[in-house]
């Protein structure tokens, strides 16, 4: 009896093994790649007039699946949901402005940086925020599940300031808080603060956010070395060949930073 | 400072359209798992009804828990189990579902109500007639039982129709999905909820209304 | 067996929150529905007694928040009326909400109620020299809710389910604080889980107190 037992579990534990991940097969096989992109984010990822994905992750999808010579589907995400995609393996890749932290780097894997931005405020115009330290006793929005979130608490914390503290489920919904005055600063990043004042009459551009620049990367499954690799060989690519520049151009304006951190290899 | 005092800047009679085609999605998720669950739920009302102590022990505390767990928890935790056993659904398949046990776990109870609805001698009467126990529950307990139970199965389907608008958490973009990306879009939430809210409310609304005045109709 | 591997340790860790978090789930329920059953029982009279625009406001009140999805009422609260300038903090937003639902729906339990109760009864207590008012809080009303004693149950139920919702609308409830951690660890399905086992403890305990209170009540 134990004797079959112990067999049973034999092949149980051999037929199982460790799975080996090679979404880099999977795409090609499959004939479609599946990118988690997040679209509450202009001029990042955004619906355009009819309501279809655009903006600079959305043509860095097409760009990849036309390299890998499949068809690109656009899978909307919000910002807490865009790196469980990836662990429950519903998506390939994540174009989602995701910051490489530590702490994600545990659960994700990460490319070498493919856009950097850094955090700064929407104001109410009505807030008469001007810096930094205005901010005190104001009522903070930012997205729940973002590196603004985090950082803020953090200095909410110092401050004893965690109650005036409103996460909300989409940049969008942060924006529109902010216009509408339930919040008097949204903390976003420099790249929607253009088409953000822009849209709304009633926001301003705010103070820049004492954290840290923001390396971005494109997110892949952990385990999977040979998928990041390539997903890495499609950044440099995209710079060299000046796609990287054209698109930032096209939807950021200005120049596009350069990808390199100073002071250390990457 | 007015901001939204300009009703229709940035709203295109495209953006209606777009909200139609949503309104649309709302209605064919309803249908399909209202349908689908109905039957579920018919079904297990049956065992239940039927099976007594082991439904009790086995049917009946699982159909329980989708009753006392919020839906919008069911829906993100199938969302993001299905992968990990290796089903790849689509919001839409997952909501589908959900939705289905969902309204199985409800009409199971309003089932079983409805053929206990059904007395006794009634019945006993029908097997006495000749009629088989098959026929009996077609002919004598579905006719009798079933407009017993008729308005609460009617408040079911409405509840889930409206509950359906809790699959826009996975990203469907069904009604009231679509009202919030053209609200982010053309920062216009009165607006666009209005049409919204009026859109659930002249699909509900009538479909209550003629089921309470059935009640009163049969209960003359 | 699966490509997932669990991590259930941050879960368990930040378990004291989530209970926190579950009592003010569970506060806001008990208050909802504190307002919902007065806010009800008024809009319940009304419609039954008065006539004119207050009559009406009372069947608007009734008819849509039984018809359109509770997000909606939910969305509307938040930003619907923040169009107006309007802000309720998220707290507020799920407590307006919950209690506008709550009390429509428990109108028209309430209806139903004294519908139930013969209208005999008021006369006779009448002619027996009861005040109205008498006659109304000592003879119809402790009937009436005799009656809905178990449809308010359900609703109290209803009330916790709903008050999920708030984690769309920025409230750190149980739901809204599961959304948060997971959002930082990324472990959805497990958080979700735990809080799914929360919901139903409580949907449970809510059920076990109102049969402890209805012996207590209602000893026949």
């Amino acid at each position: 009896m134990y004797k079959k037992l112990a067999a049973i579990a034999a092949i149980a534990t051999l037929s199982t093994g460790p799975a080996l991940a090679d979404t880099l097969d999977d795409v090609v096989d499959r004939g479609t790649l599946r990118c988690g992109v997040v679209l509450d984010f202009p001029p990042i990822g955004y619906r355009d007039a009819n309501n279809e994905p655009a903006g600079f992750d959305v043509d860095y999808c097409n760009d990849l699946a036309e390299a890998l010579e499949v068809e690109a589907e656009v899978l909307p995400v919000t910002w807490a949901e865009r790196l469980p995609v990836i662990v429950t393996g519903r998506a390939d890749v994540v174009f989602g402005a995701t910051s490489d932290s530590l702490a994600r780097a545990r659960t994700v894997g990460f490319t070498i940086p493919y856009a950097i931005y850094y955090a700064q405020g929407v104001v109410n115009k009505d807030s008469g925020i001007e810096s930094f330290e205005d901010i005190r006793g104001k009522r903070v929005a930012a997205a729940i599940g973002t590196v603004p979130e985090q950082e803020w608490l953090k200095i909410a914390a110092e401050w004893g300031e965690e109650k005036n503290y409103q996460g909300y489920q989409s940049e969008n919904e942060v924006f529109l808080a902010v216009a509408q005055g339930k919040a008097d600063i949204g903390i976003t990043t420099n790249t929607a603060i253009l088409p953000i004042t822009q849209q709304y009459d009633s926001v301003v551009a705010g103070p820049r956010m004492p954290w840290t620049t923001d390396y971005t990367s494109v997110v892949g499954k952990r385990e999977d070395v040979t998928w990041l690799n390539y997903l890495n060989l499609f950044v440099t690519h995209q710079v060299r060949s000046g796609r990287y520049d054209e698109l930032w151009g096209k939807y950021v304006g200005g120049d596009a930073p350069e990808l390199r951190i100073p002071g250390v290899m990457y | 400072m007015e901001p939204t005092i300009s009703f229709f800047s940035g709203f295109t009679p495209n953006d209606l359209l777009f909200l139609g085609e949503a309104a649309l999605r709302t209605l064919w998720i309803s249908v399909l798992s209202i349908t689908i669950g109905t039957a579920l739920g018919v079904l297990f009302g049956w065992v239940l009804y039927e099976g007594k102590l082991a439904a009790t022990l086995t049917v009946a505390p699982v159909l329980d828990i989708f009753r006392s767990v919020p839906l919008i928890i069911q829906l993100v935790l199938f969302y993001n189990f299905a992968p990990i056993v290796g089903l790849n659904l689509d919001p839409f398949a997952s909501g589908v579902v959900i939705l289905t046990i969902y309204t199985a776990s409800l009409v199971a109870n309003v089932a079983r109500g409805g053929i206990e609805a059904v007395e006794t001698p009634m019945r006993r009467a029908a097997r006495s007639l000749g009629m088989t126990y098959w026929q009996d529950l077609r002919y004598v307990v579905f006719p009798i039982g079933g407009r017993a139970v008729f308005p609460a199965w009617v408040g079911v389907a409405l509840g889930v129709m409206k509950d359906s608008a809790l699959v826009s958490v996975l990203g469907y973009v069904e009604l009231l999905k679509a009202s919030q990306i053209l609200i982010t879009r053309t920062q216009e939430p009165f607006l666009i909820l209005t049409i919204a809210g009026a859109f659930y409310f002249a699909l509900s609304y009538p479909i209550s209304r003629y089921a309470a005045s059935l009640e009163r109709k049969w209960a003359q | 067996m699966f490509d997932y591997n669990f991590h259930w340790r941050p879960v368990m860790k930040s378990l004291p929150d989530l209970l926190d978090a579950a009592f003010l789930t569970l506060q806001v329920a008990v208050l909802a529905m504190v307002l919902g059953i007065i806010i009800g029982l008024c809009l319940a009279l009304i419609r039954m007694h008065m006539k004119g625009p207050i009559r009406w406001l009372a069947s608007c009140w009734v008819e849509l928040a039984r018809n359109t999805p509770a997000l909606f009422q939910l969305f509307f609260f938040g930003f619907g009326l923040g169009a107006f300038g309007l802000h309720l903090s998220p707290y507020m937003i799920v407590l307006a909400g919950l209690t506008f639902n709550c009390a429509g729906y428990l109108a028209e339990n309430f209806r139903g109620g004294f519908n139930a109760v013969p209208d005999t009864q008021l006369r006779a207590s009448r002619s027996l020299g009861m005040t109205a008012w008498q006659a109304y809080t000592r003879i119809v009303i402790p009937q009436v809710f005799r009656i809905v004693y178990h449809p308010i149950t359900n609703q109290m139920v209803w009330a916790v389910l709903m008050s999920s919702l708030g984690m769309l609308v920025g409230f750190r409830e149980l739901s809204g604080e599961t959304q948060f951690f997971a959002s930082r660890t990324f472990r959805i399905f497990e958080y979700f889980a735990v809080t799914a086992v929360i919901y139903y403890v409580i949907v449970k305990l809510i059920l076990i107190a109102s049969r402890l209170l209805a012996t207590r009540l209602f000893r026949y």
